[in-house]
């Protein structure tokens, strides 16, 4: 594969030929905030926090967009943190649970976003508060579903996609009250839980893991 | 038989109908017969005639004799006035109050002669139930025109014409159709978007209900344009009259050989089926549209993408069009591309066609040219506002579109003068407000629509226009707080920069726009808990 360099931050970086620019920066030790990316799966930019700007000033989300040689792009800018900033406060205000217990602690993406844009807590305080919580969905014989922490990346939905052909794992509900669910289909499910192993956050838990808890 | 003298036209539009038109129109054929009047007179079933809030509506040809607010009760008189010398039925004509007299003919009722009827020409006029009526109105004459013409010659025809697509987004159509013909493939599809979700909206239906020939015409001179030998026709579940039409519609087409193989003995194969939709207000979207004739769940795709005109339905070239668009194909072929772009204004052609809706006298489905002022479409086709109230917003584009205030009412009517002012051409809603009417509210009422539409997928959409919503909701109770208001332009400018697709994109403009108009009244319930229209009972 052919190598050529993009402008990131005013720093050349070196970038694969057919990588996109998230993988290029992410490759060269540049963090730009992301929760639905997952190496290995089709980009779908459906978080929208890997925003950029292009050197015209045009934000565009990094998953999708391959590298082009002499690229210019920011990470940082002004633009940027006020199209992304307040999607990751209403993120948190929606995220019901405490991190204290959280069996994904330490490892989570969003913890991994909201130190790296240093979300200031009195700003999240401003907003509503989020709908009532909704029921754990424990249907399958091997992990749960915790629609309180989950963030709609689709992480599980496209990876049972990859894995098994079709995802038997679907997007339910419309507007806030979506969810990720089974409809009916958790008894063809082969426990492989690389949904399970995938999802960014702690929304899907291994049952034995939250009877050790 | 001899010559019918008369034709009474019944309208059953989707309005009128929930009006009792249909058992208006038996009780007309009843009586006729019950008069022995069958050989003066015929009935005939038309699409929406257009003055819906008037309805049920009959017309009398070829005067254009026009009764309103008919019912089953005024069916002896109506035919009564048809014998010689008799009267024609003045309480059920369109009392003008400005000349204080009753008016003969819809021709010159304002609401009509304002107008220009060239999409809408036959709805309320033919019987879309019958292909011989549309035939002699003239249709499919561009079709057989379109057929000796080269592909190319069309669409170079439909470029020049500067028609732009009228779903919304404004895209020029002659484009995307030259885009679609050079994308490589021998199967190629065209659809046909009659999703109209807007709540309130009802063109598409209308034209789908009063003329459904003429967008199939439209869609098999695009399918021969850019070599489709098969469309989709998206039609919403709730839509049973337009479904129904548009279904008998394609029988016919079918069996006079405008549909099916070897159309019009030429080598071009074509053909229409209907698909009906869910209902989502998000599956008009284009690359959700698709999906969901895929049978998948109807998300909208994330830019940067590969343009449905490269990879579209079945991952096949496609064009994908609303229903008035390919309603105006037809005309543009029979009468040429300068015909059409001489009407308009230098960046939008031809027409818009508008449910005018709200506080406005006559409420009812209209097309005027591009260019049109909001005053002249308010006041004199939709001849003002009832019972003396003042004029204070209209809301065009559908529940993205924003509101305007009355220092806009000079504004040309056109895809970028109203994108420029803060809202939208959208896909033709257009709802007129009074002085009654609470602005901040009405920012509530469509965000609350579309915070429950979004399809839930991208983050700002999902979580910000319900965070919007809950905002609004507060101010109106009396629980706004100081920070509210810029609370509401931060989240509204990040919602339109991030958002995934053009539902979350434009889902702030009703409330951006309230804001950047009409600030003052979201400062009185914020700071004083005082409602200045008197709507918001929590704020006195
Ligand atoms: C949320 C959403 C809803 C839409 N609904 C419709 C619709 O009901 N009808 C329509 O023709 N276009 C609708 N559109 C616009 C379509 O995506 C597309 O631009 C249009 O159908 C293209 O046709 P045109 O070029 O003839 O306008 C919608 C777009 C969005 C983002
Ligand atoms: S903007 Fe709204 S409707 Fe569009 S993809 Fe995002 S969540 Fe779905």
């Amino acid at each position: 594969m052919s190598k050529l360099t993009i402008n990131i931050d005013g720093k050349e970086v070196q970038a694969k030929s057919g990588d996109t620019i998230l993988e290029t920066a992410l490759a060269a030790g540049k963090y730009i905030p992301h929760l639905c990316y997952c190496p290995g799966l089709k980009p779908e930019a459906l978080c929208r926090l890997c925003l950029v700007e292009m050197a015209d000033g045009e934000l565009i989300t990094s998953c999708r967009v391959p590298v082009v040689r002499g690229m210019v792009i920011k990470t940082k800018s002004p633009a940027i943190d006020r199209a992304v900033r307040p999607t990751v406060e209403l993120l948190i205000k929606y995220h019901h649970e405490r991190c204290a217990g959280c069996p994904a602690s330490g490892h989570c993406e969003l913890q991994t976003v909201m130190s790296h844009l240093k979300i200031d807590r009195k700003r999240v305080r401003r907003l509503r508060p989020p709908p009532a919580k909704r029921p754990i969905d424990v249907m399958n014989r091997c992990f749960d579903y915790d629609p309180n922490r989950c963030i709609l990346c689709g992480i599980c939905i496209r990876t049972c996609e990859a894995i098994h052909g079709e995802s038997l794992l679907y997007y339910i509900g419309r507007g806030h009250e979506t969810k990720v669910a089974f409809y009916g289909d958790e008894k063809k499910c082969e426990t492989c839980l690389k949904c399970v192993e995938r999802c960014p956050v702690g929304t899907l838990l291994a049952k034995n893991l939250i009877e050790a808890k | 038989m001899p010559e019918k003298l008369r034709t009474i036209l019944v309208c059953q539009g989707t309005g009128c109908i929930s009006g009792g038109a249909g058992q208006l129109q038996e009780a007309l054929s009843a009586e006729l017969t019950l008069q022995k009047l069958n050989a003066v007179a015929e009935i005939k079933h038309t699409g929406c005639h257009g003055f819906c809030q008037r309805g049920p509506l009959v017309v009398i040809e070829p005067e254009g004799i026009f009764y309103t607010k008919v019912t089953q009760n005024d069916v002896p008189d109506i035919l009564h006035s048809l014998r010689p010398g008799a009267p024609l039925v003045e309480r059920l004509l369109y009392y003008d109050t400005v000349i204080n007299q009753p008016i003969k003919s819809f021709h010159d009722v304002p609401f009509y002669y304002k107008q220009q009827r060239l999409v809408l020409r036959n709805c309320g006029v033919i019987n879309p139930e019958n292909i011989d009526d549309y035939l002699d109105a003239g249709g499919y004459k561009a079709l057989r025109k379109a057929l000796a013409m080269k592909p190319e010659e069309i669409i170079k025809e439909v470029k020049d014409s500067g028609l732009r697509g009228l779903g919304g987004a404004g895209f020029p159509t002659g484009r995307k159709w030259e885009a679609a013909s050079q994308s490589p493939g021998n199967v190629k599809y065209i659809i046909c978007n009659g999703d109209e979700g807007d709540p309130g909206a009802f063109q598409d239906r209308s034209v789908l209900e009063g003329d459904p020939h003429s967008v199939i015409e439209g869609m098999i001179i695009a399918g021969y344009a850019i070599g489709a030998h098969h469309g989709y026709a998206y039609v919403r579940n709730e839509y049973p009259f337009a479904v129904h039409r548009l279904g008998v519609a394609i029988e016919q087409a079918r069996q006079r050989g405008y549909l099916g193989k070897n159309i019009l003995g030429s080598k071009f194969n074509f053909d229409v089926e209907i698909f009906q939709g869910a209902g989502a207000f998000v599956c008009g979207e284009s690359t959700a549209l698709v999906l969901s004739i895929e049978g998948k769940r109807g998300m909208p795709r994330s830019l940067p993408r590969p343009r449905t005109t490269e990879v579209g339905l079945w991952g096949k070239p496609t064009v994908l069009n609303n229903v008035k668009t390919y309603a105006n194909i037809p005309l543009i072929i029979n009468n040429g591309a300068a015909w059409f772009a001489s009407r308009g204004t230098e960046k939008s052609k031809g027409t818009a066609i508008f449910s005018l809706t709200g506080k406005v006298v006559n409420s009812g489905l209209i097309e005027v040219v591009m260019g049109t002022r909001l005053r002249e479409i308010i006041f004199d086709i939709g001849g003002g506002i009832p019972g003396g109230r003042a004029f204070k917003a209209v809301q065009t584009g559908g529940p993205s579109g924003g509101c305007l205030p009355a220092e806009m009412l000079n504004m040309p009517v056109d895809f970028d003068s109203l994108t420029s002012a803060g809202s939208m051409m959208g896909s033709g809603g257009m709802v007129v407000m009074d002085q009654d009417t609470c602005m901040v509210d009405i920012a509530r009422y469509f965000l609350d629509f579309t915070q429950r539409e979004s399809c839930g997928q991208c983050i700002p959409c999902r979580i910000g226009t319900k965070q919007m919503f809950d905002i609004l909701d507060s101010i109106i109770k009396g629980r706004g707080k100081p920070g509210d208001i810029d609370l509401l332009l931060e989240l509204g400018h990040s919602i339109k920069e991030s958002s995934l697709c053009a539902l979350g994109q434009s889902a702030p403009n009703p409330v951006l726009s309230t804001i950047r108009y009409f600030r003052d009244e979201y400062e009185a319930h914020i700071f004083e808990g005082h409602c200045p229209a008197g709507v918001c009972t929590h704020c006195l």
